[in-house]
């Protein structure tokens, strides 16, 4: 089922989250690795580097940032897809943040499934 | 107007009248010296005039004795010549003695030998026809003596007999002597004294005799005597001077006596005294416009220094305050100003403190909100993302269910959610009431646990409970929520197969509640603000478990709206927390007699329930069905009615909102009849103010659940009315 160039890993710390979406994007063709935080995503990228990873900001352990930015040293190669439901976020307040300024794209929560989608096929595309 | 010139002008005003008194008082006493001095002078010249005639008085009286001596007669005369030489001789002034007969002819004269020729006299002398017309003794005018070339006047004196003149004695006096008479007198330097005889000639004078003997009197003088006898007049003297004159004529002799008194003596007089006065004046009004320039100085200076103090006052500017002020009225008003300066930094301070409280509650307020937004959003994103799982996969299948259970989690922590916040706007906005009533903390504790550990809300930890009987008079659903809120935070801040513990007892007339977990633990400086709202835990970005610090909050409020205290105690970060709820407890008001009622338990029951809202109809179902209940459907009030008469279920829940007839009137029915009593009725309503309550309680409805409703709450509901 799984296609190659398709291998998701999503980190939110929302358990129904992690579930909603890998259900959502399994059935879109994608292959998913759930993580509930930083730490525990970059266990699993070490061992099965993701094509994309869709990442939350606000988590406990270790947050979203530290995770943007260990990807984006060790594995070039993926892309990165950050969803947050942080007021600032929201707002766009932090398109500035060094952190996120080479992300491949930022969705606000909540978020359109189909929106999701579409920037997934957008960034393979590149 | 400055004040020292108001000061001026009051002491001006002051001085004025004083200075008008003065100068007319000056002037009055000028006129009273002068009078002084010129009566002083009169009554001199009288003085002198009266020597005067007493001088030639003597003389006239020496001459009437010789007259009245035996031997004046023309057969006795040799004897009368030899007692009149002997006169003559004892009279220094005197310089002849002669005798005439009424017709003129001189019979005996000392000055010629006896028997010599003797002139007639009678029609040279004025003063003796004088005498022969009076009778009386006379004084002649000054002449010069013809044979002794002396200037002299004569004193005559009448011989008389048988009422007739018959001899006429005359003296003749050397007018030396009245010189001498008026030099005696001593006048002041400057000051003329002269003698005039009855023809106004100048018989004696103390300045320049030589040349004014003999001579007649001054112009003015003579006016003045013209006019009156005696007086006092501003003229001059022979000699030009100007002077000031008082005069008197001898009523007896017709001589005058004349002072000339420099005019410049007299006019000094008085003048002495205006000039003291006038200086005095002078330096009263100096002393006293000295005096009020420097008391004004005195009071404007501090007064000005205030005025700039206020004026710094005004521009939030430190102050800096005269150090003496001399007028205590000022210095009062400078320590008003003190004070008012102090007042004022005070309130300052007071403001800067509650800008500085305003700004941290705003903080808040916009952490809070960035933090509602976080809330809100999670669960959306959740919602949504389910609901396209829903959509893509269809209703049923695995995927479906699993999707169904996301929306189902987070509509419920939605819901709770917007409940907290609603609780909070309640109890800030001091709306909230409590519906008290005596009831049994501990199996209050019981039902509640045993809620949530049917909804599995405590499968990742040990929780271990152990609650005694305990009254209190109370909100029993504000003590499910503070209960309900201590455990979800116990639950969030305790990692999972960690240990909960949740305990009711009494102690000291207090129920106790005490919620301990092997959890997260608190900071010392935590453990002040734990209760705060909007307050969070030390996560920093991490906000997956920090809430929107309302939880904790509501139970302090709650706690403290019912009487009783909360507290936390935590060893440190990591070593686990406990929360302790004191509440006081209340003597239990009746025992309950129902030994059955312990034994009610929430076993399978028959549960109708009337809902026009396909979903909220679905969900109910759902979860009662899950918890083993035989369930029945209805979409309106008829048909609900219907089902009950059909089925009789131990429980009905009615939507008050039904498309039909409402839930009251449903219960009201169910109600009317006798064979419905034992069904619990349990109203479903969006709303959930007192009021709505107790519209529900008076249909007949044995509960009332607002929605959405929790499966716990349905829970905990069935069994309280059992």
């Amino acid at each position: 089922m799984s296609k190659p160039g398709k291998r998701l890993l999503i980190v939110d710390d929302d358990a129904d989250m992690r579930l909603s979406l890998k259900l959502a994007l399994e059935m879109a063709g994608y292959s998913v690795e759930p993580a509930a935080d930083g730490r525990e995503a970059l266990a699993i990228q070490r061992q099965r580097p993701a094509d994309v990873l869709i990442t939350d900001i606000f988590m406990p352990e270790s947050d979203g940032f530290e995770v943007i930015d260990a990807v984006r040293r060790g594995f070039p190669q993926t892309r990165i897809v950050v969803i947050s439901g942080g007021a600032k976020l929201a707002k766009r307040e932090y398109l500035l943040d060094a952190a996120l300024m080479d992300v491949d794209a930022i969705l606000p929560k909540p978020f359109d499934m189909e929106a999701l989608l579409r920037t997934l096929e957008s960034i393979q595309r590149r | 107007m400055k004040l020292r010139w108001h000061l001026v002008l009051l002491t001006l005003a002051t001085l004025l009248p004083l200075a008008i008194f003065a100068v007319v008082e000056g002037a009055l006493l000028v006129v009273s010296e002068r009078e002084t001095f010129r009566r002083g002078a009169e009554a001199r010249t009288l003085a002198v005039l009266t020597a005067i005639d007493t001088e030639l008085n003597r003389s006239i009286t020496t001459a009437r004795v010789l007259v009245a001596s035996p031997g004046l007669g023309e057969a006795e005369l040799h004897y009368f010549r030899r007692t009149a030489a002997l006169v003559l001789a004892a009279q220094p002034d005197w310089i002849n003695i002669t005798v005439a007969r009424p017709d003129g002819q001189q019979i005996m004269n000392l000055r010629v030998p006896e028997g010599d020729y003797l002139p007639n006299i009678g029609a040279v002398d004025e003063s003796f026809e004088r005498l022969l017309r009076t009778g009386e003794p006379v004084i002649s005018d000054l002449y010069l003596a013809p044979v002794l070339k002396q200037l002299n006047f004569v004193v005559r004196t009448p011989l008389v007999q048988d009422g007739k003149v018959r001899y006429v004695l005359s003296a003749a006096v050397n007018s030396a002597a009245i010189g001498r008479l008026i030099r005696a007198q001593g006048l002041p330097p400057g000051w003329v004294g002269v003698v005039l005889d009855r023809n106004d000639h100048i018989v004696a004078r103390n300045v320049n005799p030589e040349e004014s003997l003999g001579q007649l009197a001054s112009q003015s003088l003579r006016d003045a005597l013209a006019r009156s006898p005696s007086g006092w007049f501003h003229g001059s003297t022979i000699e030009g001077s100007v002077v000031y004159t008082p005069y008197r004529r001898s009523e007896t002799t017709g001589w005058v006596f004349a002072m000339g008194i420099p005019a410049y003596v007299v006019e000094e007089v008085g003048k002495r005294a205006q000039w003291t006065l006038a200086l005095g004046l002078l330096a009263a009004l100096g002393l006293a416009l000295a005096l009020a320039m420097i008391v004004g100085r005195r009071i404007s200076g501090p007064i000005g220094s205030l005025a700039s103090a206020t004026k710094a006052m005004g521009q939030g500017e430190s102050i800096t305050l005269p150090v003496e002020i001399r007028v205590s009225e000022v210095d009062t008003l400078a320590g008003a100003l003190r004070e008012a300066a102090q007042a004022i930094h005070e309130r300052q301070s007071l403001i800067e403190r509650e800008r500085e409280a305003l700004r941290a509650a705003d903080r808040a307020k916009d952490e809070f909100l960035a933090m509602l937004s976080h809330e809100l959003r999670t669960p959306l994103a959740a919602l949504t993302t389910a609901a396209h799982v829903l959509r893509v996969a269809g209703n049923d299948g695995d995927k479906a269910m699993q999707a169904r259970g996301v929306i189902e989690r987070q509509t419920k922590h939605m819901a709770r959610l917007v409940e907290d916040l609603l609780d909070v706007s309640r109890v800030t906005m001091g709306k909230a009431n409590l519906q008290r009533e005596a009831f049994d903390l501990g199996e209050v504790v019981e039902n509640l646990v045993a809620g949530w550990r049917a909804a599995r809300r405590f499968d990742r930890h040990r929780v271990t409970h152990s609650t005694a009987t305990v009254w209190i008079d109370a909100d029993r659903t504000r003590l499910e929520q503070i209960v309900s809120n201590l455990l979800d935070n116990a639950l969030k801040f305790t990692p999972p197969g960690r240990k909960i513990d949740i305990r009711v007892r009494q102690e000291n007339g207090q129920a106790i509640l005490r919620v301990t977990d092997e959890g997260d633990g608190l900071a010392a400086a935590a453990i002040g603000r734990i209760f705060d709202l909007f307050a969070q835990g030390e996560h920093g970005l991490d906000r997956s478990k920090g809430g929107m610090g309302i939880g904790l909050a509501l139970v302090k409020w709650l706690t403290e709206m019912h009487g009783g205290t909360v507290s936390v105690a935590s060893e440190g970060p990591g070593r686990g927390a406990a929360f302790t709820v004191r509440l006081p407890a209340v003597v239990h008001p009746h025992r309950q007699a129902d030994p059955g009622a312990t034994e009610k338990t929430l076993g399978p029951r028959r549960v109708l329930i009337i809902e026009d809202s396909d979903d909220t109809r679905q969900m109910l179902h759902a979860a009662l069905a899950l918890s083993g209940h035989e369930v029945r459907e209805a979409r309106n009030g008829a048909t609900g009615l219907a089902v009950a008469a059909e089925v009789a279920p131990d429980i009905a829940l009615i939507d008050i909102g039904l498309p039909d007839i409402d839930g009251y009137e449903v219960a009201r029915r169910l109600r009317a009849d006798p064979t419905n009593g034992h069904i619990a009725l349990i109203a479903l309503s969006g709303y959930g103010q007192p009021a709505d309550l107790q519209r529900a309680y008076d249909a007949g409805f044995d509960s009332h659940l607002t929605k959405p409703v929790a499966v716990e709450v349905l829970h905990s509901a069935i069994a309280a009315v059992l």
